[in-house]
């Protein structure tokens, strides 16, 4: 036996141990889906009825369902449970204790909106002298945009009508905006520049002209003192201040943007592409519906006219802009897109992607009053498992006592490779259980029924490969070959035939991941991760195992208790027949 | 030696190729049952497909059990039950919410359960949460999957076995669905999951078979001495206890769910679903044996070399009055002395190699055999 062979034996077994009691250890254990354990559900009432109200129809809210299930799924959550049930729209989600959590992955009613870049403006406003009028109210919203470590921060609610005139915390109206800025507590910097005047800018409300554009007040005196806008504040014909943040919500900088004279309904579509590089295409509906607005705005931007002042890369700047946020802000290289704008920026795919989910999904055709505000219909709450707790319970029995037979049959039919094919069984499961254990800590991937069912059948195809290669195994000692030579060259073989129907599984596993979505989506990482331990399980674990057996005496005199048939038995006439 | 003790050795002499007529019957009658139980019946969609309608009441101090025992009298055995925000108990059922009088019964029966008022009982409609996209996502994914199966295992084995592996699990899916339309049982995300599970499982079980049939194909000794189904034929009497004990120990845990899930009351979906799960895997394995390797070697023996190969063993079998199947034993165990079977020269011992095992001697087994160039290469 190698050396290298034993050590990859020790490391699959002690890091099966290892990471199984470090997981244990952290705490991390499978997040179970709805129907095994239930969750937080989030409901969402419309503001108007549609029964009554004429802008509203019950296909907006199919249209909306829809939506934000696509939504969910493309975070990444599996298997949520979005229904309408009658006009209100009900999201469950598994395995959340939190509901503000469930809040924010909902989401809000966010409409997309495109809008011209005035100027970019630095991460945070530069700081004023310090005014005596410290509002509360102002400084927590000061912080919000800053630091994004507040659950309900701002851009959850932004672009929410619903919350207009309904008095909560986050709600600032335009009178204390002024105390905004100006307060050095909110960012703990003193005053660095004593040029800057006291006094806080404050934008002018938007001239608009007959397309739905203003000139930008560039000339805005003390213009990097902006504070960001508020929720209240992002209103489409107006200006803004909104930032751009990265990967972990942090703020990178900011923009001055203009009114917004096209939103998220004037797209027809989005999808990523790849040419020589990743690239989304947005596409727009046709006339006044999208692509002239487009046009209309992508003219100022390219010819740099005051509407959408000139950047430093050339011409203006079209934002894009969903929850209060810049999604992206591509300079505009056109005059007129007549219907299809190709947005690059060194994209990965995932990046590019994800920017079409936005574009695509970005709008809701309906407004929902805010589930954080508890004056309103749409509410959270905890939902219990919709599969009763016996069922889960036959279904716990039912896999040790499945288990217990399979164990029982094996060891009958294999003796000491029966034993051995199980401790193979029993590692991979252990690294199974670590990382569907890490993957619903990181990633909220759901154990539902249909998970555990997947992963039953697993232990047959786990075993299978045992089984390819303790027959293999028989057949070589039959053909007179010594039990020795034989575990080594048997496994040779079958590990081809093993690793060519693994293959194919785990070629179905990515296909099914990559291109599906919801549950089939779960069954796919499930069948992945299960053909991918098998294989190394096999390879790592029951060959390192055969050559330890390989060098026991005793058991190579023995070939009885491998469930292999002697050399007496090998040359029964019997067996001469073919 | 009984049959088991030869099953045991991978020494079973079940002619395959005369079950495979029986089999072809067989499976065209259940594809048949299945295919016109879909056109009849249709497939039961559950509630996350179709929607249904959805009640909401308080109800206090009520367990889920109870909760079901009052659906099952009134015949909603699949509802889903919930509890909402502690006591609120909310039902879905596949039931159309215009249906006014089966959902006053439901209506009735929660009142009667809670001690609430029948206004308290809210009802509504209820839509599908498996979005049509979802259905249409899947689909796509299956249609590209088997496209690179297939162009997989045409690479890695020949392109006959990816049509037959394909028409395999086909005809898996069909018997499996089929029962489900026959027996009306509802279909929900987590069978789907279980059709998807099957195939997976079918598939890897066809590409076992398959892999030991071409590896006995390349063996010297069986080439141009027998034809392509009957070496086939030996292939899957080695594969056969394989087959055996993995369809054993993958239905194993299946049967202990739909056992113990048809015992507990409650456990309808579980019973149902391991009801698919177990006809999916027994189909799995037999459509392995039964219609993916018949498949193949129909496709192969359309081959030309094929043909010629049959006339000229039909030709010797003719000129010495015995059937082809003969002539090709003959051939094989003819051959087998010398390298295709090494217990038939260890019954021999004056033969030196007997004594020193796996020394000199290189017996034929599958994988010290360098394989010859088959000679079909030149021809593809």
């Amino acid at each position: 036996m190698s050396r290298r062979s034993l050590v990859s034996l020790v490391l699959i077994v002690a890091g099966a141990v290892g990471l199984l009691a470090a997981s244990l250890a952290v705490g991390n254990s499978p997040l179970l889906g709805l129907d095994l354990k239930g969750g937080v559900e989030v409901v969402l009432v419309p503001v108007d009825d549609p029964e009554r109200s004429e802008t509203v129809t019950p296909d907006d809210l199919d249209t909306a369902v829809n939506i934000i299930r696509n939504r969910i799924d493309g975070l990444g959550v599996a298997e949520p449970d979005v229904t309408r049930q009658g006009n209100r729209v009900v999201v469950q989600l598994p395995g959340i204790s939190d509901q503000q959590r469930a809040i924010d992955i909902v989401g809000q009613t966010a409409e997309l909106r495109f809008r011209p870049v005035c100027t970019e403006l630095a991460a945070e406003p530069l700081t004023l002298e310090v005014d005596d009028e410290v509002d509360d109210v102002a400084i927590s919203d000061t912080n919000d945009d800053l630091a994004t470590d507040d659950p309900v921060a701002d851009e959850e609610t932004v672009g929410d009508p619903a919350s207009d005139g309904v008095d909560t915390e986050d709600d600032v109206d335009d009178e204390t905006v002024d105390d905004a800025v100006g307060d050095p507590v909110a960012d703990g910097v003193d005053t660095e520049d004593a040029s800057v005047s006291p006094v806080p800018p404050v934008l002018p409300p938007a001239e608009l002209d007959e397309r739905g554009l203003a000139a930008c007040p560039i000339d805005l005196e003390n213009i990097f003192a902006l504070p960001s806008s508020t929720a209240a504040q992002d209103q489409a014909d107006s200006f803004v201040v909104l930032p751009e943040r990265n990967d972990d919500g942090e703020v990178v900088r900011r923009y001055l943007l203009g009114p917004a004279n096209l939103t998220g309904a004037g797209l027809s579509g989005a999808d990523s592409a790849f040419t020589n590089e990743y690239v989304v295409i947005a596409n727009f509906k046709g006339g006044d519906e999208g692509s002239d607005k487009f046009d209309e705005l992508a003219f100022e931007c390219f010819s740099a006219t005051s509407f959408c002042p000139s950047g430093a890369a050339g011409p203006g700047r079209v934002a894009i802009v969903v929850d209060g946020t810049v999604e992206v802000a591509p300079t505009v290289n056109a005059a007129s897109f007549s219907g299809e704008a190709v947005i690059s920026g060194n994209y990965s795919g995932d990046e590019a992607e994800d920017l079409a989910l936005v574009l695509r999904y970005g709008a809701l055709p309906v407004e929902f009053q805010d589930p954080t505000d508890p004056q309103s219909d749409s509410t959270s709450r905890g939902v219990s498992a919709t599969i009763g707790s016996d069922s889960l319970r036959a279904g716990v029995i039912a896999g040790i006592v499945g288990l217990a037979l399979v164990f029982l049959y094996m060891v009958v039919m294999y003796r000491f490779l029966g034993v051995i094919a199980m401790l193979s069984l029993g590692v991979s499961a252990t690294w199974l259980w670590v990382i569907v254990a890490w993957l619903g800590e990181t990633q909220d991937l759901a154990l539902t029924l249909a998970g555990v069912t997947g992963l039953i059948v697993a232990i047959g195809v786990s075993l299978d490969s045992n089984v390819v290669y303790f027959e293999h195994l028989k057949e070589d000692v039959a053909t007179g070959r010594s039990l020795r030579s034989s575990l080594e060259q048997s496994f040779k073989v079958a590990f081809i035939t093993i690793f060519r129907a693994n293959f194919a599984s785990l070629i179905a596993a990515v296909i099914l991941y990559w291109l599906s979505a919801g549950s089939v989506r779960g069954f796919a990482l499930m069948l992945g991760l299960a053909s991918v331990l098998d294989l190394l399980a096999t390879y790592f674990f029951l060959r390192p195992c055969a050559q330890l057996l390989a060098r026991s005496s005793s058991l190579m005199a023995h070939p009885h208790l491998l469930g292999l048939p002697t050399a007496e038995e090998a040359m029964a006439p019997a067996s001469q027949k073919l | 030696m009984s049959w088991f003790q030869r099953l045991w050795r991978n020494q079973t002499k079940v002619n395959f190729p005369e079950l495979w007529k029986k089999a072809f019957f067989l499976s065209a009658a259940f594809m048949l049952i299945g295919i016109a139980a879909l056109l009849v019946r249709g497939v039961n969609l559950g509630i996350e497909f179709e929607g249904g309608t959805v009640w909401e009441t308080a109800a206090p101090n009520i367990a889920t059990g109870e909760v079901r025992d009052a659906l099952r009298e009134v015949g909603q055995v699949n509802a889903k039950i919930q509890f909402v925000g502690g006591d609120v108990v909310r039902v879905r059922a596949e039931l159309d919410s215009t249906d006014a009088a089966s959902v006053a019964t439901v209506s009735a029966a929660l009142s009667a359960l809670t001690q609430q008022s029948i206004d308290d009982i809210s009802f509504n409609s209820i839509s599908a949460s498996w979005g049509g996209e979802i259905t249409g996502k899947a689909i796509r994914a299956l249609i590209v999957f088997f496209v690179v199966v297939a162009i997989y295992i045409t690479l890695g084995l020949e392109w006959r076995m990816a049509v037959a592996a394909l028409i395999a699990v086909a005809h898996d899916i069909v018997i499996t669905v089929g029962l489900y339309a026959l027996f009306q049982f509802e279909i929900t995300p987590a069978t789907v999951i279980a059709f998807l599970t099957i195939m997976g499982y079918s598939l890897y079980d066809t590409l076992v078979v398959f892999d030991k049939n071409r590896d006995y194909q390349r063996r010297s000794a069986l080439i141009g001495r027998a034809t392509y189904t009957h070496i086939m034929n030996l292939a899957l009497n080695t594969v056969l206890l394989r087959s055996v004990n993995t369809t054993i120990t993958s239905v194993l845990p299946v049967l202990a769910m739909l056992i113990i899930g048809t015992l507990v009351l409650g456990a309808v979906t579980l019973a149902e679903f391991a009801v698919a799960l177990l006809i999916g895997l027994l189909v799995g394995t037999y459509s392995s044996l039964f219609v993916a390797s018949p498949a193949a070697a129909w496709l192969k023996e359309r081959q030309q070399s094929q043909i010629e190969l049959r006339e000229r063993l039909e030709a010797r079998a003719q000129s010495r009055g015995i059937t082809v199947q003969e002539v090709e034993a003959a051939a094989v165990s003819g051959s087998s002395t010398t390298s295709l079977s090494a217990a038939d020269s260890r019954s021999q011992p004056d033969r030196p190699a007997a004594k020193r095992p796996g020394a000199a001697r290189r017996p034929i087994s599958a994988g010290t055999i360098i394989p010859p160039r088959p000679r079909k290469r030149k021809r593809r």
